[in-house]
């Protein structure tokens, strides 16, 4: 099965994926930071459990484990291709996941919430990310009994999460909109909507190589189709942006851009050794180029697998052991100029 | 290594000063170093982490009337009787210790949530088979009550027609119970 980063989707040029989480805490257990190892070790166990009842009723694979059972690079791996969150691998309290063989669905266990469900399909589709993240939680709940509230919905650890305990959230590459320097403006005016822009890796992280998510900061009040309606016209309006910007740069500035995009892929090319904030910047340059058909190649390619492959993490997982900067920086050139294919030359 | 200053966390950075020629080594664990020193460790989710979560304390500190000049809030005396924190607890981590302080602290987080979220109550999915009270008080009521309640709605929305059907049944069931009675 195709992993939700190597399929082709809709409008793939500006929005790399859709996320939808849902966080649900359990009935009688106190929340994480009162909990003590014993419950929380008790907490995995039981949430661990519904595991064979999510692939029998969900045609997915799944497989869980204890974050503690996992190696430092498993665990940075995982970050890096947003299955889990950088605060459940950081935790020293017992943590545990559940995650489908497409990496389409993962579970976190005891992470800020007793559980966060969360689905992640390619491109832009949110219902799609939220029907699946609401099978899920329809599965889960026949045998876990979730906190729910008459008036205030599920119940959060955070007051900023209660109601919906929805995240709905797009992965967007805005590379025009940022080289225009108009990112803090966009935060601005979305800001008006009740809708945030963050780094990649979520709350307070940087943006690499000019991607940026985009989520509903409210989830109390609205159902989850009015926000996810709402997220859907934002992100619809920001993709018009930045494509209208995209063609701007173009009309004034297509032989330096292509000039930009060229030297960007010689040097991923060629390169000897690489960091890896460098790739993400000219590995964008590459994905831009291609969304707007400055360079062609002789077969299909994903600019994001390839940016998540980079990662320290990832790379190291790749290699198979943990080793120093240097010799990463020499693996990630090696694996960049071994993935990217060749240029199509463009006929005249 | 154990850090030189605090003796406690493992020492992560080397700090060397030099003064009129003078040279000093110590080795620090992150917090120490940045207590002592202009140096910070680049930990960008930890540090956001911490800015976000006292950011969120401040404002909710600030729904309650209370601001960063008047540091003393009046204390509510309120405590969750499932996991003891307290009112303040809650204002100060911005996070809840249970499921039960939501209705621990029902009477002050009304407005916090109104402030955070521009609303109240929740509108959206509600687990399968979870049944209201609103909905449970209807099941409990008589025939009679409930169609009384039906009847006022239909006056409500003007739907007179089923409003002089119901109308007629409660009046039949009445009947009925005078003379059973």
């Amino acid at each position: 099965m195709l992993k939700w980063y190597e399929q082709s989707v809709p409008d793939g040029d500006v929005v790399i994926s859709s996320r939808v989480r849902l966080a649900r805490n359990l009935e009688g257990y106190k929340f994480s930071p009162l909990l003590k190892e014993s419950e929380a070790v008790k907490l995995v166990d039981e949430v661990k459990g519904i595991t064979s009842a999510l692939a029998e009723q969900d045609n997915r694979k799944y497989y869980s484990c204890n974050l503690k059972s996992l190696s430092e690079i498993d665990k940075a791996a995982m970050v890096e291709r947003h299955i889990v969150s950088p605060l459940l691998v950081e935790k020293e309290q017992a943590t545990g996941l559940i995650l489908s063989d497409d990496e389409t669905v993962s579970i976190m266990i005891n992470e800020e919430d007793h559980v966060r469900i969360q689905a992640i399909v390619g491109g832009l589709n949110l219902e799609e990310a939220y029907d699946i993240a609401n099978r899920i939680d329809d599965i889960a709940y026949e045998k876990l009994r979730f906190a729910y509230d008459e008036k205030y919905g599920y119940i959060t650890s955070c007051p900023t999460n209660v109601g919906t305990g929805m995240r709905a959230s797009c992965m967007v590459f805005l590379p025009a909109l940022s080289a225009a320097r108009l990112i803090n403006k966009l935060i601005e005016e979305v800001g008006r909507y009740g809708v945030t822009i963050r780094g990649i890796y979520g709350e307070g992280t940087k943006s690499m190589g000019s991607i940026y998510q985009i989520s509903n900061q409210k989830t109390l009040g609205n159902s989850e189709k009015e926000i996810i309606q709402n997220l859907n016209r934002i992100v619809d309006q920001v993709i018009k942006q930045e494509r209208k910007r995209r063609e701007y740069m173009l009309s004034v500035n297509a032989d330096e851009i292509e000039n930009q995009v060229y030297r960007s892929y010689g040097i991923l090319k060629y390169a000897r050794q690489i960091s890896s904030s460098d790739a993400m910047t000219l590995l964008s340059q590459i994905k831009f180029g291609m969304d707007t058909g400055l360079i062609k190649f002789d077969r299909e390619f994903n600019v994001h697998k390839l940016m998540m492959g980079i990662q320290p993490g990832c790379l190291q997982w790749a290699l198979g052991k943990s080793v120093g900067s240097t010799t990463r920086d020499k693996a990630r050139a090696e694996y960049i100029s071994k993935e990217l294919p060749n240029i199509v030359e463009k006929t005249e | 290594m154990l850090c030189d200053r605090c003796k406690i966390r493992e020492a992560k950075v080397l700090y060397t000063e030099i003064i009129n020629g003078a040279k000093t080594e110590q080795h620090l664990c992150e917090e120490c170093a940045a207590d002592y020193t202009s140096f910070q460790m680049e930990k960008p989710l930890f540090n956001s982490e911490l800015t976000l979560n006292s950011l969120l304390s401040t404002l909710l500190g600030a729904y309650q009337g209370g601001t960063q000049s008047k540091p003393e809030v009046k204390k509510s005396g309120l405590v969750c009787d499932n996991c003891k924190t307290t009112f303040e607890e809650f204002l100060q981590r911005g996070r809840f210790g249970c499921a039960q302080c939501y209705k621990s602290f029902y009477s002050e987080i009304e407005n916090i949530l109104r402030s955070i979220h521009g609303a109240q109550a929740h509108t959206g999915k509600r687990p399968k088979g979870f049944v209201s009270s609103g909905e449970k008080i209807f099941k409990n009521l008589s025939e009679e009550e409930r169609l009384t309640l039906e009847l006022q709605q239909a006056i409500e929305k003007e739907e007179f027609e089923e409003a002089a059907r119901l109308r007629d049944l409660i009046r039949s069931l009445k009947k009925e119970e005078s003379k059973n009675a």
